[in-house]
């Protein structure tokens, strides 16, 4: 019987078209060759969606505790995946007790029995699953697409269904105050709709409405068969109620007409409104009273503090305080309306997405609360406006454009296992933690990230390996209820130096910057300041202690670590927790938002800019993606002393990416590339290259927008001269550089191991 | 008013499209009720009637079968039976010109969940014309009352003829009644008169016997 021997690995690996690295094993078994090196290559594979701060998990907590390093998961769940198999089974075989799904790390123990990875128990293979759809086979169930694949999705049967599978439901809560069509964002909005009505996720089924208010609230009537659509108003907004039962929600294949008109005159109706007043508080009471029979999807697009009724905010920044060495105040919620409104919508299915794209302060530690806890998210175009702010402008309607057309999950839950011996602890991201596992999202979106923290409860003796499983159940936007399902396997060590051999340095920086947002609410700023500068001297003091055999003078560290000082003072100088630089209190709270939020692969470019010359691009080593050739500069320092005035330099810092052209910079490249004689003629706001048909500047257009297309969300480019505004902030990424609240890279070591000597 | 409308494959109970209207009242119960519609699905097969009422509490659930398709709806129990009924058969036909020949093949859950915008405007036109057939029934039912009223009057009339012939009847049993009572008195009487007598003429029998025989 082929099942029963411990027989010979067999993996293939092939490169996609993508780049990525499939790795397909043929035999799932338990031998020790199987558990070190596979693991290790299948989690290499998952490292896009799973990714665990200790490759090499160990074996005690005090082991652990002597490594001085984080365990912890970070997970992308629902990425966009170019390749997803997809199985649709009357049985989804899950163990007895502890409800695993069956993962390809199960070890089968005859024909008819599987042993679960997680609770050790032994289940039996149901009938149905001993047939194989894909190879038309009996009797080989470890062949099924389920125990092939890490990463598989279920269709639901009805058992998983609390109630029928909603339909999509989009609701858009607009600010129409006379500082919000100053701005001039209604237009961009408006003609966004207009442009992807058609791409909105959904079915048949799918409904939309609007809400639009200043002091009052205005409710919109697009019931099929009205010739235009009506408003109504609702000045009441102590008690607010909505005018009509129905109409407010509408079928949009069966109102798209109406629902266009309106997108066409909603921005002039309001032109020459001179209300001030913003009610954002009873906007979001209506709003929630309208979605919450079916749940769905509501985005609130904010331009000002609100200031009137429930929920009304006052100002609490003190602009001097902004570039305080000391702890920054009002990082806390003011106020917990909207934390209550938000698990409220958590409830009834309903997420709330804040778009907030104001010039002043607008308190955004508490209204940031309303998409925290209902699985929303936040985006921040400080100071956007139509004609003062091209770049913003630009990159508000990329944005939007991936907003209203990415993939969308309804009435989501999450929940993640692992084997016995680990619990976790803590979760980080935007969701509701329901019992002590299981996360409630409203909306699941590819652009979100999680991470938690794990203990070890019981010692992880006479196992080689953990497994780790989340799944997701949610329902798409065309009705169907599916199950995503990840799981991961790392190797269990008992020696440091494994430990210490297995860190995943980025994995270790991106839990830290979660667990010191949380410590800058609930402490203070200098708390998480110093826990991060202790966490790196902590470990690299424990591996000089533990591992080292010959000890040396000098800071070691084992090599999977040797980034890690940098990456810690990147997080010191990043603007969520630097002091002593002025930082506007919502910037710092967006960036909090985003360490919490973020998926990792983003998150590294936030905090670690990479940074290329782009004026002597060539083609050596040059990648080659749809019959594009693209350069492929190296990855340069971050530091002042990698500048040349002689030359040009492209930092990308994930949201935006900086185009430096120093000041005696080759010729050549102002005007193959930039399409300028000399440097003076460089404009100052420039923020799109031209089109020019040079060699020069292909090359350098198909690298930008290859960094582009490698995320999700649109960055910005700024071209900067000497004299830019923005020179600032591109500095300000130089984070090996000594500026006059922090210090150096250089310097920093040396603190670090003045106190590992100590 | 229907608050709960599912529609199912008789077979093997396999959900294919349903619509939910949730209100503050029923949220809690709807739960129960959804499950209480799921295992009901399961337990139909080809034998069960085709046209069924079922009372749960102040509830009622009310089926059609038809073409191998399970057609339910939940409602208040007072609700009348002809309209949900035309109501359900309303969607029967519409699903099965829809959908119909698709119902074999599918086996996700909620296939056919888009059937929901129909069944909702379905829901909503019954409900209306109900409103306006029922103040149509209401004008029948007033005048029911105002011919049932005429016509008892009548009855009323008769019941009062039938009436003074009872009473006549009454009181002649009553005076007939005295008299069999004083009849029976002076009967009474009478008969005490004879004994006594015949007591007396008994003892002085018994006496003169007694002096003329012993001496």
């Amino acid at each position: 019987n082929p099942m029963c021997h411990l027989g010979s690995l067999q993996i293939q690996s092939t490169v996609n078209r993508d780049g990525f690295v499939l790795v397909t094993v043929l035999q799932g078994l338990s031998n020790r060759f199987w558990s070190f090196t596979c693991c290790k290559l299948l989690s290499l594979c998952l490292c896009r969606v799973f990714r665990s701060t200790l490759t090499s998990i160990p074996q005690t907590q005090s082991l652990l505790n002597k490594a001085k390093l984080p365990l912890g998961l970070l997970l992308h769940p629902f990425k966009d995946l170019s390749q997803l198999p997809v199985v649709t089974s009357s049985t989804i075989v899950r163990c007895r007790s502890c409800r695993t799904y069956i993962n390809p790390f199960v070890s089968f123990l005859d024909q008819r029995r599987w042993k679960c990875n997680l609770c050790y128990r032994v289940n039996d293979v149901p009938e149905e699953f001993m047939y194989n759809p894909v190879s038309r086979s009996y009797g080989e169930p470890h062949k099924r697409p389920e125990v092939q694949n890490a990463t598989i999705e279920f269709i639901a049967p009805s058992e998983y269904m609390l109630r029928p599978p909603q339909p999509a439901v989009y609701l858009f809560v607009l600010d129409v105050s006379h500082n919000a069509v100053e701005t001039g964002y209604l237009n961009m909005v408006c003609q966004s709709l207009l442009d992807n009505i058609n791409a909105l996720p959904g079915d048949s089924r799918t409904k939309i409405g609007f809400i639009t208010f200043d002091s009052t609230i205005h409710f919109y009537n697009l019931q099929e068969g009205l010739s235009q659509p009506q408003m109504l108003i609702v000045s009441d907004i102590e008690d607010i109620f909505l005018p009509t039962p129905d109409s407010l929600l509408v079928n949009l294949s069966e109102c798209k007409e109406l629902v266009q008109d309106l997108l066409k005159s909603l921005p002039n109706l309001f032109e020459k409104t001179m209300e001030t007043q913003s009610a954002l508080g009873p906007a979001l009471q209506a709003a929630f009273k309208l979605l919450s029979p079916t749940g769905g999807r509501m985005s609130v697009f904010q331009t000002q503090l609100p200031n009137l009724g429930v929920g009304a905010l006052k100002s609490r920044e003190d602009p001097n305080q902004r570039a305080s060495a000391k702890d920054i105040q009002h990082l806390s919620p003011a106020t917990d309306f909207y934390k209550k409104l938000a698990l409220d919508c958590s409830g009834q299915q309903v997420a709330v997405d804040l778009f907030l794209l104001s010039a002043q302060y607008c308190d955004l530690a508490s209204l940031g609360c309303i998409s925290r806890y209902s699985a929303g998210s936040v985006y921040y175009y400080p100071s956007y406006h139509h004609a003062h702010n091209p770049a913003q402008v630009e990159r508000f309607q990329k944005d939007l454009k991936r907003y209203l057309t990415r993939k969308i999950g309804f009435e989501a839950v999450m929940r993640i296992r692992c084997t016995k011996g680990l619990s976790i602890h803590t979760f980080h991201g935007n969701f509701f933690v329901r019992s002590t596992d299981l996360l409630s999202l409203p909306n699941v979106n590819p652009d979100a990230g999680f991470a938690v923290q794990m203990s070890i409860e019981e010692n992880l003796l006479d196992m080689q390996v953990v497994s780790f499983q989340a799944a997701l159940l949610y329902t798409s936007s065309k009705g169907e209820r599916r199950i995503r399902v990840h799981t991961m396997c790392l190797p269990v060590v008992n020696s440091l130096s494994d430990i210490f051999a297995g860190a995943d340095v980025q994995a270790i920086t991106g839990l830290l910057a979660s667990m010191a947002v949380d410590r800058s609410v609930s402490a203070s700023l200098s708390d998480a300041r110093d826990a991060m500068t202790n966490a790196a001297i902590d470990s690299l003091a424990s591996y000089r202690q533990s591992v080292l055999t010959i000890q040396q003078p000098g800071l070691l560290a084992p090599a999977c670590l040797r980034l890690f000082p940098l990456y810690i003072l990147a997080l010191l100088k990043q603007k969520a927790f630097r002091t002593g630089t002025s930082t506007r209190l919502d910037d710092r709270v967006f960036a909090m938002c985003q360490l919490k939020y973020q998926p990792l692969a983003y998150l590294m470019l936030m905090i670690h800019p990479a940074l290329y010359r782009v004026d002597d691009l060539t083609d050596e080593g040059a990648l080659n993606i749809n019959e594009r050739t693209i350069p492929q500069p190296r990855v340069q320092q971050l530091s002042v002393e990698k500048l040349s005035r002689e030359g040009a330099f492209l930092m990308d810092a994930g949201m935006v990416i900086y185009l430096w052209v120093g000041r005696n910079c080759n010729p050549n490249f102002l005007t193959q590339v930039l399409g300028v004689p000399n440097y003076t003629a460089v404009p100052q706001n420039l923020y799109l290259l031209p089109e020019l048909d040079t060699a020069e500047s292909q090359r350098t257009r198909a690298f930008i927008g290859w960094l582009r297309d490698q995320r999700p969300f649109f960055p910005t480019l700024h071209v900067i001269r000497d004299e830019s505004q923005l020179k600032a902030n591109f500095m300000q990424n130089m984070i090996e550089d000594r500026t006059e609240s922090a210090l150096s890279y250089y310097e920093f070591l040396l603190h670090l191991q003045q106190q590992i000597s100590k | 008013m229907v608050t709960l409308t599912m529609i199912a494959r008789v077979e093997d109970g396999l959900p294919l499209a349903a619509s939910m209207q949730e209100d503050e009242q029923s949220g809690r119960d709807l739960q129960q009720y959804q499950n209480q519609a799921k295992q009901l699905f399961r337990k139909l097969n080809a034998q069960s009637p085709s046209r069924c009422t079922l009372e749960a509490g102040d509830m009622a659930f009310h089926y059609l079968i038809e073409q191998g398709v399970c057609y339910l709806a939940l409602c208040e129990a007072s609700f009348p039976k002809k309209t949900v009924f035309a109501y359900l058969e309303d969607l029967q036909t519409e699903f099965h010109d829809q959908y119909g020949r698709r119902v074999p093949t599918v086996s996700r859950p909620y296939s056919f969940i888009e059937f929901d915008t129909y069944i909702q405007k379905t829901k909503k036109s019954y409900i209306d014309s109900r409103a306006r057939r029922n103040l149509g029934s209401i004008n029948t039912e007033l005048h029911d009352v105002q011919r049932i009223m005429v016509a008892n009057i009548e009855e009323v009339l008769q019941r009062g003829e039938a009436l003074s012939a009872l009473d006549t009847k009454a009181s002649n049993l009553s005076s007939l009644s005295k008299k069999y009572r004083s009849d029976a008195k002076y009967l009474n009487t009478r008969s005490t008169y004879a004994k006594v007598a015949a007591g007396a003429v008994f003892f002085i029998t018994l006496i003169v016997y007694v002096r003329f025989w012993w001496l």
